[in-house]
């Protein structure tokens, strides 16, 4: 064997050493998830590898809305979709604009409106929760699923911009120039142009929004508190507040909930990987 | 088809002006090429003529209309970018009807005239090709293509050779050449080489430092370069400069060495000038001046000799298969009939 070969051996056994324990760390948790979900109640605390009789008994109850904690199961988690594809579009089209508006026309003010984006990221979001708590309260907004939608594209945008606009200053300028001596108009070039090249990372900043308000929890507590209005997340906080939680039910509800996000992840893969600009212009 | 008239234009960026006061008329069907160092100001323009930078004084008319102040889509100009600029997510017909799109042509007419460009370019087969899965040459095809679809008043090319190899490059060269004489739409070209300037113009303009240095035929500039720039600029390789003075029987060098001139100018002599001679125009002659050879480059079909007499450097390009060896020495002379005079000072030219 050569030196290199050996290296490069040595390499992958290194990316082995950390890839591994990471990977252990990371599945873990949704093993054990799924482990609960699958136990009777009677041995979800056994601590067996593999339940001696695995069931679908408690997806059954989660899904038929059979217990006192999941009477609003489907409605909890349609406001769940609601509020997080809600948030991933309309957190999409401000950034999308803004991006274009400052990386591509150039529009006075733009540097100034990407420090104050970035500015936001000194105060953590849960420092804002209280005074955002209190604004929608001057809205009239609180219990309504607007507070927490207007809440999470609050906390989105401005990393969505700053993605987008980094995303956008890759583009080469000459294709817009092309696009403009062919007669485009900034609408046209918007639409014709723009958008479908940065149709890679559009996929990656949207679905960055949206799970985050799919996952959020404090915002969603603050803001709603009506059994019909919360998100799940929330709802399985409630879960808690008993002396015998239903652990199996809240665990497996937690995983019902895990799925779309690791669906999406898997449908939107290959968009995460851009390169659809390759070809473009000779680099 | 129309004529371009750019008229004492200036352009500042900020308080910065890069082009101080340009005129050039330019007749209906002409190819004219913009030629000059990196940043003497040939892209700023292009792109004023094109729309694409605001005209900060003078004017620029197309045809009979001043476009001033009018948007690159009224123009009626296509232009062809250096890095083709292909819209990435389109086929390359999709490339080409872009514009006939955006003006909303009805679709039979699209695919007649994509057709018809395809053809002139040899894209037929790659009509359903994405860019990213053509050659460079291809690529550079596709956007004269787009071009050649507007079917456009006036062409407007920066630089589009210039990412090729030079095979290629000279390739594209003939058949842009041989794609303006067939169409005969009036052209305006941008390069910084004059190898392109020569071969493909009607017209070359030069210029330096946002000014225009001289405007003639290839040829014309070629034989009578206005000063010292174009001289050097025009021509390749590169014209031999020499200081010295003018005496009434020829020409001293600083170096103390004698070449001749046909006519000594009137009231010159004793006067500081500069002696321009083309290496092509050095012949070999038994009677002419002793110099020293440096380097021997030969190509095949001529032979480049760089050659010193003191501190004197010339380059000598000989049609005649000849080797000396570095260090030898050989006798040269200029043929007197084409040998250049500039004043020293003005740095123009001094015999017509
Ligand atoms: N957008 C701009 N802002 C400031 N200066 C510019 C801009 N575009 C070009 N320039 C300057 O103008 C001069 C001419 O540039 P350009 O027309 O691109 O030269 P060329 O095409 O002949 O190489 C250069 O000095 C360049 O730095
Ligand atoms: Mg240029």
């Amino acid at each position: 064997m050569t030196r290199r070969r050996l290296q490069a051996v040595a390499n992958e056994a290194k990316l082995l050493l950390i890839g591994i324990p990471v990977l252990l760390w990371t599945l873990l948790p949704i093993y054990h998830l799924f482990l609960f979900a699958i136990s009777p109640k009677q041995s979800a605390f056994s601590g067996n590898l593999w339940p001696e009789e695995p069931t679908l008994r408690n997806f059954e109850i989660v899904l038929s809305q059979q217990h006192y904690f999941l009477t609003h199961f489907w409605q909890q988690l349609g406001n769940s979709i609601l509020i997080a594809v809600a948030t991933g579009v309309i957190t999409l089209f401000i950034a999308t604009t803004a991006a274009f508006a400052i990386s591509r026309l150039r529009a006075r003010g733009g540097r100034l409106v990407m420090n104050l984006a970035l500015f936001t990221y000194f105060i953590p979001a849960a420092f804002l929760a209280v005074p955002m708590y209190r604004t929608m309260g001057l809205y009239g907004l609180l219990n309504s699923r607007w507070a927490l939608i207007l809440a999470m594209v609050t906390v989105a945008s401005p990393y969505a911009i700053w993605v987008l606009k980094q995303a956008s200053d890759k583009l080469p300028y000459e294709l817009d120039e092309a696009a403009i001596v062919d007669g485009a108009s900034p609408m046209q070039l918007f639409r014709l142009v723009y958008l479908p090249l940065m149709m890679p990372s559009l996929v990656a900043v949207g679905t960055y929004a949206l799970l985050l308000a799919w996952n959020e929890y404090l915002y969603a507590f603050l803001l709603l508190s009506r059994d019909t209005d919360i998100t799940l997340p929330v709802a399985l906080g409630n879960f808690l507040a008993a002396d015998d939680s239903p652990w199996e039910l809240l665990m497996t509800t937690g995983f019902i909930y895990a799925l779309p996000p690791a669906a999406i992840y898997y449908a939107f893969r290959r968009y995460m990987v851009a390169g659809l600009t390759a070809g473009a212009v000779k680099s | 088809m129309a004529e371009v008239e750019i008229r004492e234009v200036r352009k500042s960026f900020g308080r910065l002006e890069v082009l101080h006061g340009v005129s050039i008329g330019i007749q209906d069907g002409e190819f004219v090429i913009l030629v000059g160092p990196s940043g003497c100001g040939k892209s700023t323009l292009l792109r004023m003529v094109a729309g694409l930078e605001d005209i900060t004084r003078g004017e620029i008319r197309i045809g009979t209309r001043v476009v001033n102040d009018m948007p690159p889509k009224e123009r009626d100009i296509a232009m062809v970018f250096q890095n083709y600029a292909l819209y990435p997510h389109m086929t390359v017909a999709e490339n080409m009807a872009f514009s006939m799109r955006l003006r909303r042509a009805r679709q039979a007419e699209i695919d007649t005239r994509v057709k018809r460009a395809a053809e002139i370019l040899g894209l037929s087969a790659l009509l359903d090709r994405h860019p990213r899965e053509l050659s460079g040459g291809q690529r550079q095809r596709v956007a004269m293509g787009r071009a050649i679809v507007r079917d456009p008043q006036v062409f407007l090319f920066d630089e589009p050779l210039s990412n090729l190899d030079a095979k290629l490059r000279v390739a594209m060269r003939a058949e842009i050449k041989e794609l303006h004489q067939r169409l005969g739409t009036t052209t305006i070209y941008v390069t910084h080489d004059q190898v392109e300037a020569m071969t493909m113009a009607d017209r070359i303009v030069v210029m330096r430092d946002g000014v225009v240095e001289q405007m003639g035929a290839p040829l014309e500039l070629y034989d009578q370069p206005d000063n010292i720039f174009v001289a050097g600029f025009i021509g390749s390789p590169a014209m031999n400069l020499l200081a010295g003075q003018v005496e009434a029987d020829g020409f001293r060098t600083e170096g103390g060495l004698k070449l001749p001139i046909e006519r000594v100018p009137a009231g010159w002599i004793g006067r500081r000038a500069l002696y321009g001679v083309r290496p092509e125009h050095i012949e070999l002659r038994d009677d002419g001046v002793p110099v020293e050879v440096l380097v021997v480059e030969p190509t095949g079909s001529e032979t480049l000799i760089m050659v010193r007499n003191g501190a004197a450097q010339l380059g000598c390009l000989f049609r005649s298969r000849i080797l000396p060896q570095p260090g030898e020495t050989i006798r040269i002379a200029p043929n007197p009939a084409l040998v250049h005079l500039f004043d020293a000072e003005t740095e123009r030219r001094l015999v017509h």
